[in-house]
Formats: structure tokens, sequence, C-alpha cells
């Protein structure tokens, strides 16, 4: 420590010790790159960010940061960042645009949606929210009051499909992880998720599990550091989760593994489902799965004799198929099956508060949100082709946008106000970006000038969450209130209030939205008995106490929200639509067995959009810290498969479906198994969604099979990079 | 003198890179051509079905013998008396480049200006109890940093964990 005081102020800049010697101060603000919103300590000097680090008393990460948490500076100030308003003066698409006022922007706006909902009613204009969630409840609320049904989401390919599926099961929305309680459960099994790439900072749960000896099941086609720690890695063909289940179900059920008493007295349906397992003996099951029949056994046993145990789903992975509802229940119903539904250590049912976040606190964030009945409004975007979808979550589903502004069926979509709109997020991607091109009028609120920006009439520059004001109350229930720790880039404005402001001009009835952010919180939150000005003395955030914890087995006394009270192996709300009541396995639409003609030239299936540790989609390209770790798109291709190819490592190849093929290097590796192609999003220009139809989808959901489909690869005649 | 090292848990370590960008945050080079002094590489042997990915995370390793050192012609490059830090004195510096072709972990980086830049350990943080920035955010702990004695005993212990560990595991192996 001796040098310590020989140390020149430079030296402790440029080590950027914070302190007084320094002037650099730390402020506690939260990430928002993902939806982890870990905690962050900005490191500022005069108004400027200096430096990030995990929050150490923060639950959600405890000090940790992932890679793109730490490359946060650099997106902030990325030199793509939007400084203001922007008005489109060249052609869509092409990135020509003009600076305008704030004063301008919005009244242009909101004179062109108000002329749009005289001509052609209030459902002609949608309302679609990307990332962040914050602005969500504040969005729907404005186009609800506005009077169009039309608000959808990223979730509509995201969460509310797992979400659905528990709905059908259950009558409860599941939520991220199904509600798996890691600290006690003696096994676990994760299903299609690496959150050692998709949450970094939250991984170190599992090694801690693991070091307390719990045991663990991976599921999933391709190798993470989580099937490479499991004591059986169940590497399953993409598609095939359903079947899986079932097979796993079967051995549970014919060994006299599950919960008798609460099969007896909980469930709907047991005896069809018993029966339809029976179709899925374990040597059926492998023959579909790919997974060896000793495995699929061994893992049934595990997990139905070790008491907790519980399972770990992905927002998606096991949903993006076209049979991805139904798979998705069959995973679900092991869970009810073995006794572990809303258990301790087992799978627990917190309902969701604020933004999805499963904290069980009161609120009033429906009515918040749903600020009109649906009986008052049209009938919204997908409603007819996805009924299900519909009654069971409050919004639209954005997959069907596309086809009805292009056939102006059921009725015309005029205009779209989105806030972060991605036109990659859908299968088809090209196919959106022509359909935003048919648009009288579209909006984006964008962080960086992307493809989809350049198709606005007009642009709003966004701020990042180190530059607004944020909630988050997370399922710890610990509740953090932020305050900007650095002033907005340019003219850039929070979300929400760039809504209040549009709401004060589209819907200016709403006297509750025009108070603002805060004031529309406190009347969120009240009924939790909390309010901003109370979170606000306490940066960094607090735990909440005093309010009651959200119980095990609540259906001991209210039985189970579904129609029959009871957990539905046989759902009655599939029945009335029509559609198989069991959790019916079905051949992804694209894959070897259900087309094998087409299987003769796209002899590879194809999964898409795992995640990296260094990108989120396409949300943070644009950070060189970041794309240096990973310059260029790849697609992940066996040695086997390259080897019968005669492909070379890093070579050029190109990827092809039945409705494209687009060009990346080849990157040969045991990540992916024999027959399986993998391709993540890191990379607009090689978008492989524009390979997927945007009418593969699964008709309950409406999501798109991006997780299952047939290609093929083979060498590029281009050996060029992207220029 | 203290001498003082990294710590690496390979069974902890999943390729994520939150090191390597912790390490761009905190030292600014930011050029077209960025630097970190942290890189992982992955490594995969066996083939399917029995196939195994690992990742490492390298950096500079403050070597006791200090090849770079001995290479160095101007004698830019020291070890910090406290604690053995191998350091480089940018002043001094040419850009030579004999510390490169000395060094057997890669770890001299040359930014734009030419001169040599490598992994300080953090040592100003560290004079300030700060751990060093990779360590810090490293979200599995695999990385470390201590007295090589403390590093040893927490290998040690480790080790003698997971073959215990190891044993009970294999009388619960599932048929």
């Amino acid at each position: 420590m001796g040098s310590r005081s020989t140390l020149s102020q430079e030296k402790l800049l440029q080590a950027k010790i914070p302190g007084e010697a320094t002037g650099i101060e730390i402020k506690k603000t939260l990430c928002a790159i993902c939806d982890c919103r870990c905690g962050i300590d900005a490191y500022v000097k005069d108004g400027l960010l200096l430096k990030v680090e995990g929050s150490e008393k923060n639950p959600v990460n405890k000090g940790k940061l992932c890679a793109k948490g730490n490359a946060n500076r650099q997106w902030i100030y990325s030199t793509e960042r939007i400084q203001t308003p922007l008005l489109r003066t060249g052609e869509r698409g092409d990135g020509v645009f003009a600076p305008i006022s704030w004063g301008e922007a919005l009244e242009r706006i909101s004179s062109r949606l108000l002329k749009i909902k005289d001509e052609s009613g209030p459902e002609s204009v949608a309302f679609f929210a990307g990332f962040p969630k914050v602005m969500r409840p504040f969005l729907k609320r404005m186009a609800h009051t506005f009077g169009s049904p039309n608000y959808c989401t990223e979730s509509s390919t995201c969460i509310l499909g797992a979400d659905l599926a528990g709905i059908l099961n259950f009558g409860y929305a599941t939520g991220p992880a199904s509600g798996a309680e890691l600290n006690s459960a003696r096994c676990i099994i994760t299903w299609g998720t690496n959150p050692f790439h998709s949450a970094a900072p939250q991984a170190i749960t599992y090694l801690d599990a693991l070091e307390r000896g719990a045991k663990l099941i991976d599921v999933g086609p391709l190798k993470s550091p989580m099937s490479d720690k499991a004591d059986i890695h169940l590497r399953l063909r993409p598609g095939t989760s359903g079947a899986l289940a079932l097979g796993m179900a079967h051995v549970i059920i014919e060994e006299g593994l599950y919960d008798r008493e609460f099969v007896d007295r909980w469930t709907l349906g047991f005896e069809e489902y018993r029966a339809y397992a029976r179709q899925f003996a374990p040597a059926v099951a492998e023959q579909v799965t790919g997974v060896p029949k000793e495995q699929i056994i061994a893992a049934a046993r595990l997990y139905a004799t070790i008491k907790p145990a519980a399972i770990v789903t992905s927002s998606s992975t096991t949903t993006q198929h076209t049979n991805g509802v139904q798979n998705h229940r069959a995973v679900l119903a092991l869970i009810g099956l073995t006794g572990n539904f809303d258990r301790p250590g087992g799978n627990h049912i917190v309902p969701a508060t604020h933004e999805l976040q499963a904290t069980g606190l009161s609120h009033r964030g429906h009515e918040f949100e749903q600020a009109r009945p649906w009986e008052e409004m049209a009938a919204r975007i997908g409603q007819e082709e996805h009924p299900v979808w519909s009654k069971l979550t409050s919004q639209a589903q954005a997959m069907a946008l596309p086809q009805q502004i292009q056939s102006g069926k059921p009725y015309p979509i005029r205009a779209v106000l989105g806030f972060g709109l991605n036109h990659r997020m859908w299968a088809g991607s090209d196919f959106m970006r022509e359909s935003l091109g048919k648009l009288d009028f579209f909006v984006n609120t964008e962080l960086f000038l992307t493809d989809s920006a350049k198709m606005a009439n007009i642009v709003l520059p966004a701020c990042t969450s180190f530059e607004r004001n944020e909630l988050l109350i997370t399922p710890s229930r610990f509740a953090f209130w932020t305050e900007p720790v650095i002033a907005p880039v340019g003219e850039s404005r929070p979300d929400i209030d760039i809504i209040v402001e549009l709401a004060k001009r589209l819907t200016p009835e709403d006297e509750l939205i025009s108070q603002g952010h805060e004031a529309c919180l406190d009347w969120i939150i009240a009924p939790a008995g909390v309010t901003v000005e109370e979170l606000r003395k306490h940066p960094g955030g607090c735990p909440l106490t005093g309010c009651p914890e959200t119980g095990y087995e609540k259906y001991q006394e209210e039985g189970f929200p579904t129609p029959s009270g009871k957990m539905e192996f046989t759902s009655l709300i599939l029945k009335e639509a029509g559609m198989d009541p069991l959790p019916v396995y079905r051949e992804s639409r694209l894959s070897p067995v259900s087309e094998p003609e087409l299987a003769k030239p796209y002899p590879l299936i194809l999964t898409t959009g795992s995640g990296l540790p260094m990108y989120d989609r396409s949300r943070t390209s644009c950070v060189p810290w970041l794309k240096q770790l990973r310059p260029d798109p790849m697609v992940e291709i066996n040695p086997l498969d390259a080897h019968a190819r005669g492909i070379e490592p890093k070579q050029w190849v190109e990827l092809s479906t039945t409705r494209g093929a687009l060009r990346a290097r080849a990157n040969i590796t045991e990540y992916v198994p024999p027959g399986v192609v993998n391709m993540s999003h890191n990379f607009p220009a090689a978008d492989v969604n524009e390979l997927i139809d945007p009418n593969y989808r699964d008709p309950i959901s409406g999501y798109p099979g991006f997780k299952s489909l047939l290609c093929e690869v083979k060498e590029s005649q281009v050996q060029a990079e992207y220029s | 003198m203290t001498e003082c090292s990294f710590f690496f848990d390979a069974s902890r370590c999943s390729g994520c890179m939150a090191c390597v960008v912790a390490c761009q945050d905190q030292n600014d080079f930011v050029t077209g051509d960025t630097v970190a002094f942290r890189h992982v590489s992955q490594h995969e042997e066996g083939v399917y079905p029995e196939a195994r990915i690992t990742s490492r995370s390298f950096s500079c390793q403050h070597c006791a013998d200090g090849p770079c050192l001995l290479a160095c012609p101007m004698q830019a490059i020291s070890r910090r008396p406290e604690d053995g830090t191998v350091l480089v004195n940018r002043d001094i510096c040419v850009g030579c480049r004999s510390c490169e072709l000395a060094c057997p972990v890669g770890a001299p980086k040359f930014p734009e200006d030419g001169k040599m830049a490598k992994c300080d350990l953090c040592y100003v943080r560290r004079d300030h109890g700060m751990k060093p920035a990779c360590v810090r955010t490293c979200p599995t702990g695999a990385l470390d940093y201590g007295s090589i004695e403390e590093m040893s005993e927490k290998m040690r212990e480790k080790a003698s964990i997971r073959m215990l560990k190891g044993s009970t595991r294999s009388s619960e192996e599932v048929d």
C-alpha cells in the first residue's frame, strides 16, 4: 500500500478510482439491454459515464455483469445514436431524414393518427412495443383509450407462448423459468435453456445448486456449459420436446412413479393422457427424438423420484415450433404428474405484478392497461387465426400484422406507432419490411437508425436506461427506482415520457396518464403500499417488507383457475376451440419425417436464434467491443456434416431453405449435433428469419417455427466478407 | 513481497467473455482496432456424442521468470516490488515487439500508438481495495485474484471437494 500516496491524480483517473481525488462518483442504475435488468454502478465524472460495474447489493446480478452489460458505455455513446426527432425526406428505406423539433414531431404524429382514426376507425392504427418493456403498460393504455384493440409486442414470439401452455394446463401463466425454485430443488431439469450465455449473472445459481449436490438433467439439441455439467444430457432433435416429455411421462406412469394423490384429486383427463403417452414408449420416443431410450428412462426415474424437483423452461425454445404450445404443455404436464406443481423446491407459481415480473404483490396493472374492455373494440389482429391466443392473452398477435397490412382483411391497418419495432423479429422478415412500406403512416422510436426505422415517416430518439427513471420490482421483492445517471444523449427522451406527450394529444380525456410516469406508477402499485417517493429514498433499491408472501399449493383452497377447477391434461379451452385437448405431439411441419421428399434437397434441420453471450439478437450489433468477439455471421455445422460437404473451417457457405438463402461463415463445431445447423441473429445483413415463411406458425399461439425447419448448407460462390 | 496472481477455475468458465469486455471498459483503448488484455478461447475435444467444449480465459500471467522482462532491450518492463505485478512503462517502450516474441501467452498488445500495452492486474484498483475489473465481473466466479499462497489454498480446497463429490456421485450413478 506504500505507493498509494505516490500515485498521481492522472494514474487515479486512468484507473477510474472513485472519490474526491478524481471527482468520479458512483451512481446507481440498471442495464436494460436485455430483460434481466441487472443493477449497475455507473462511474460518472462531470456528467460523463466512464465505466460500469455490477451493483453488489442488487439481488438480480450480485455485482456481476455479462459481456453486453459491460459494454453499456460503448452502446450508450455509440456514434449511431439518433440525436433528434427525424422526418423522412428520402424514399422509404434509404435512410434520408431531416431533423425536426419535438413539437413538430408530436404534432405531425398526433394529427395524422387522429385523421386516420376519423377516416378508418381507431383499429386501423396498431401500437407496437419492442424493447425495453417498461413502457408497455403505458402504450397499451393509450392504444385502448384511443379505441384500438391492436396493442402488440415482442412477446408475440417470446414468453407468452409458454404462458399460454401454463394457462391451458394449470390456469396460471407459468412465467419465465416456470417458477423453478433453484435454491431448494434437489433435481433440476433445464429444458432448452442456457442461462450461462443468455442471463450470465444468474447462471451461478446453477453452479451453486450443483455444488450443493443437486442432480441436473439438461434437455436440448445444442451443447452448452449447462449440458457439460449435467448428469444426463437429453440431446433431442429440434422440435421433439413433446415426444420426449410424453416418453418420460410413459415411464413415470407405468412404473408407478407419479403422484397418485395429486393426480386423483386435482387433475382432469389422466386416463386419456396415460393412454396417449403409451404411444411414446421409450423405444418409440427414441425413434422420434433421437435420444437413446436408456437415457429417457434414467431421466424420467431421476426426475420423478428425487423430491423436490424443478423444471426450468425457456421463454421460447420449446414454443417456437409449429407444434410449440402443445410441446410445451407436454413438458409442463410432467410438473403436475410428479407432484412438483406449486410446491417448495418445485415449480412455484407467483403471479406477475408489473411488466410480467412475478412478485405476487397486489397491484392495479390490469386496470391501468385495459383502459377499454375488448367488447367495445374491433377484433384484434390475428384473432381469427389464433382464437386461443386472443382469448388467453391481453394483446394482438403481431405475427399476423404483415398479412393484415397486405390483405386489408378483416379491416385495413393504415398506421403503426412503434417503440423499438424491428422487422427482423418476424418470420419472413423481408415480408414484414415490405408490409411496413405499404402503411400510410409509420412511426418508430429507437436508439439507432435500424433498417426498420429507415422505413418510418418519423423516427423518435429514445433514451437508454441510464438516461431515464425506471421502476423495477424483482421476484425477490427488491424494489428499485432509478434516477438518470447521465443527461439524455442528444435530444433523446424516455419512451414513457414520449407516450405521455402523445397521449395528451391523442387521448386528452385520459387524465391519469397526462399526469406522467410517476403518478401512473403510484396509481398502479398503490395496493402494495409502495410509492415512488418512498423508493426514491433508497438509491440502489431496497427489499420490500411487510407484504404477504405468495403461498404454495394455492389450489388446495382455491382450486385451479381452469374451466374444470383442476389441472387439465385434457384442456377444455382447446376442446371448445376445436383443437386437440391432449398435449399431442406433431412433427414440425418442415421436418425429415413430415416432409421426406423435401428433405432430399434440404436434408439438414435448421434451428435459429440461440443466444450468444455478446449479442441480444441484433440489438448490440453496433457495439465494436462486442462485434469484435464475433465479427461475421456464422452458421454452426457439425464436423461430420461439414466434412460430407467438403466445407472448411471459416469458409463462406450458403445456407438455404425453401424460401431463400444467405451467406455466412461455417463454424464447424460439436456445439450442434450431426444433422442440425444453427444460426443466431447477430448480423442484420445475414438475417436468417428471411429464410422462414411468414405463415410457418403454430396455430394456437401464432408463433413462428423458428427453431425447427429444413435447410441445406454448401460452399458459397462468394468468398468475400460483407462490406 | 507477497506475490500476487490470477486464479482461474476452468470448471466454472462458461466462455461468456464478460471478462474481455470489462477489461476494455476499464482500460480505455477505444480505437478502430480495440484492445482487450484478456481473451477467451474455446477448445473442443472428442466427437459426437462424446464431445466436450471447454472455455478458457487468458491474460498476462505476471510470470515469476518474466520472459518479456528479460527480452525488453529498453528495460521498459519491470516487476512491481510490492506484489510482483509485471508492468510496462509506456514512456520508455519503443514498440520493438521483442516482448511479444518472448511471451508464451500472447499478452503484449499494441494499440494504435505502436507501444506495448498489457494487463497491469489493475494494481491501482487493488491499492484502493477493489478487485481487478475482470475478476469483479466474472459471472460464474471462474476468475479470482490474490496472493499465490491464498490462491493455491483455494485450488487445493476446490480439488479435494471435487474428489469427494466425485466419489459420492459415482455411488449414486444412474443406470
